[in-house]
């Protein structure tokens, strides 16, 4: 990366679908330093969810260049480990294992790591107080509310302690008062570790709370 | 958590489907269990059948190389069907060598037992003369002869030589006579009727059995009868040899070899070996195409549970990969699933086998049935359960493995 400061690199990003008849990214240049709060904003369809994708390297493009905490996302290989150390996902539908409990749940993260068995019921337990579902921990996600749920998913975002957060549409699901609650949260994880955030939203309030707000439309930043 | 945890609390999570698929294997592994029992039972009882009593290998007049010729060698005596003859002392010599249970005098000879002559009677004439070969033939006849086999063999010895007797009783006078199994068939003979044999009449008192075309084909007398009737007191044409409980029958035969190295040669008599291997090899072929058959369905099963299994969590497995799980981790998580759901269906099809069998065995449903457990076909059956476990596995860990994770994430 150019610069040493920026924790995102993104240069002419395209990625078509049908064989190039849809351009979900039609020329994406972007960078985004780290520890910033960046908002995703744009209707549906524009390439907030695609983009998002790839900064986390679930999706390749097809053309341009992606670095991300020191990875060349254009390169052909496995980034299973660059995603467990580096970034956090959070999902409109938080995509809890059913029949795990919470701390299970948050736990999973970690199997993919060296951290000793002990270590990681902790190191979850730890998380999920701080989050105030410490109370919940051996509860299946069924016996949550969507709030709850949505703070689980957070925690297992965080329990590999990533450089950046990726949240797609983190409140989409929920009423605007467990809405407001989460976003509080994101914000003030974003704040005391220093991690880099980017959500995507289409509520214009939401992006207001980021550092900086970034449009898309049609694939390109408008 | 531990790796093992989660693979155990994805297989509870839909405890019908498992319990479904469990029953599904573990008939499978029932199946093949059972039949081992009773395949295994089946060789036990066949092989001790046939070799509890027979003689391990049989000496005869030869050298070890496998030359020498018939004659000329101290001891040898007229030839009865061409083969020389061994002095009955070597008998006694051979019963003293260290290793030897029992040795036994053997003496054959083919005789021509067709009857053209007398149809009418039950009992078959013949002037028997011995021809170039020392065959008691029938001379003056100008059919086709068929040979019969005749051999002398103590009563109390015929287990040595294989010889079941199948039906009557063993001979217990020099005028009394047991008959091949074939013999009787083509020759119309039954217990109660008469034959004879070089101008003497005996009476027919059991029929046997040996496995052997040609010595089915025969009758049996007592050894020194039939020397009398060919003229060879004191001869044998070969002598059986039982090994001791421990002596190794190939140490033994060498050992023989080595005192009469000019004079005597082992053979191994195969022939009930042989059949028993025969008969054996059909049931184990029998049985192996089920286990074939049985793995490929219990394979089906456990691949079609698994893919159910993996579309079910298709989402699931896309959030994993998101959080950082490698490929080979999700592959490791659906095949170690698959292999602990075959496990658990070993522990319940060997219950089931066993008990099965048990109940076929108590309530003699099947006369006979005396399940022969060895601990190599419960380990058998536990390797085919995870073998079943891999197979059924592999193609839904592959497609879980190789699903993309925007796609999984996004399916509904």
């Amino acid at each position: 990366m150019n610069n040493e400061s920026n924790i995102i690199e993104i240069k002419n990003l395209k990625k078509g679908y049908d064989h190039g008849q849809t351009m979900a990214l039609n020329g994406i240049n972007l960078e985004i330093k780290k520890g910033e709060f960046v908002s995703l904003m744009g209707p549906s369809g524009s390439g907030k969810s695609t983009l998002l994708n790839m900064i986390g390297a679930l999706d390749r493009a097809d053309e341009g260049s992606i670095h991300v905490a020191g990875y060349n996302l254009m390169e052909k290989e496995d980034f299973s480990q660059f995603r467990s150390k580096e970034i956090g996902f959070i999902f409109q539908f938080h995509n809890l294992i059913p029949n795990l409990t919470v701390s299970e749940n948050v736990q999973i993260p970690m199997l993919e790591t060296d951290v000793a068995d002990e270590e990681m019921v902790k190191r979850a337990n730890k998380i999920l107080e701080s989050l105030n579902m410490g109370h919940r921990i051996d509860h299946l996600p069924t016996k949550l509310s969507g709030g709850e749920r949505q703070r689980v998913a957070i925690g297992r975002a965080l329990v590999n302690h990533p450089s950046i957060i990726l949240a797609d549409e983190p409140t989409g699901s929920l009423d605007s008062k467990t809405g407001d609650i989460i976003l509080k949260i994101l914000r003030e994880i974003h704040q005391k570790e220093n991690v880099t955030l980017i959500l995507v939203t289409h509520e214009p309030y939401v992006a207001e709370m980021a550092d900086r707000k970034i449009n898309l439309m049609d694939g390109k930043i408008s | 958590m531990k790796f093992r945890s989660l693979l155990l609390k994805n297989i509870t999570r839909n405890k019908t489907r498992s319990s479904l698929a469990i029953l599904g294997i573990a008939i499978g592994v029932a199946t093949i269990l059972g039949l081992g029992l009773v395949t295994n039972d089946l060789a036990e009882s066949t092989q001790n059948a046939l070799t509890a009593d027979a003689a391990d290998f049989s000496v005869v007049y030869g050298t070890t190389g496998g030359g020498g010729g018939q004659g000329g060698a101290p001891g040898g005596g007229s030839s009865p069907g061409g083969q020389q003859l061994i002095n009955e002392t070597k008998v006694t010599e051979i019963q003293q060598i260290s290793g030897v249970s029992k040795a036994v005098g053997v003496l054959r000879t083919n005789v021509d037992l067709n009857d053209t002559s007398n149809s009418t009677s039950s009992t078959t004439s013949s002037s028997t003369t011995s021809d170039s070969d020392g065959n008691m033939g029938q001379g003056g006849q100008g059919a086709l002869q068929m040979m019969y086999s005749v051999i002398g063999i103590d009563s109390s010895d015929l287990s040595l030589d294989d010889i079941v007797i199948t039906n009557g009783t063993a001979f217990s006078s020099e005028n009394e006579v047991i008959i091949g199994e074939m013999a009787a068939g083509s020759l119309n003979k039954t217990i109660g009727d008469t034959i004879t044999i070089s101008n003497q009449t005996f009476t027919i008192v059991g029929i046997y059995e040996t496995g052997n075309f040609q010595d089915d084909s025969g009758v049996v007398m007592s050894l020194d009868k039939l020397q009398n009737l060919t003229g060879n007191t004191g001869m044998v044409s070969l002598i059986l040899v039982k090994a001791s409980n421990g002596t190794d029958a190939t140490s033994l035969a060498e050992t023989i070899e080595d005192t009469y190295s000019n004079e005597l040669t082992t053979s191994t008599s195969l022939s009930g070996m042989d059949r028993m291997n025969n008969g054996l090899e059909v049931i184990e072929s029998a049985s192996w195409a089920v286990t074939l058959l049985t793995l490929l369905i219990g394979s089906i099963v456990v691949v079609v549970t698994m893919v159910k299994s993996v579309v079910e969590r298709t989402r699931e497995i896309g959030v994993l990969k998101a959080v950082g799980w490698t490929s080979k981790r999700i592959l490791t998580m659906i095949i170690g699933e698959s292999v602990v759901l075959s496990l658990l269906a070993a522990i319940v099809g060997i219950v089931i086998g066993v008990g099965v069998v048990e109940i076929i065995s108590m309530a003699q449903i099947i006369p006979g049935i005396q399940p022969a457990f060895s601990p190599i076909l419960f380990l058998e059956a536990f390797l085919v359960a995870i073998l079943l476990g891999i197979i059924g596995g592999i193609y839904p860990a592959y497609r879980a493995s190789k699903l993309s994770p925007t796609e999984a994430l996004r399916y509904e």
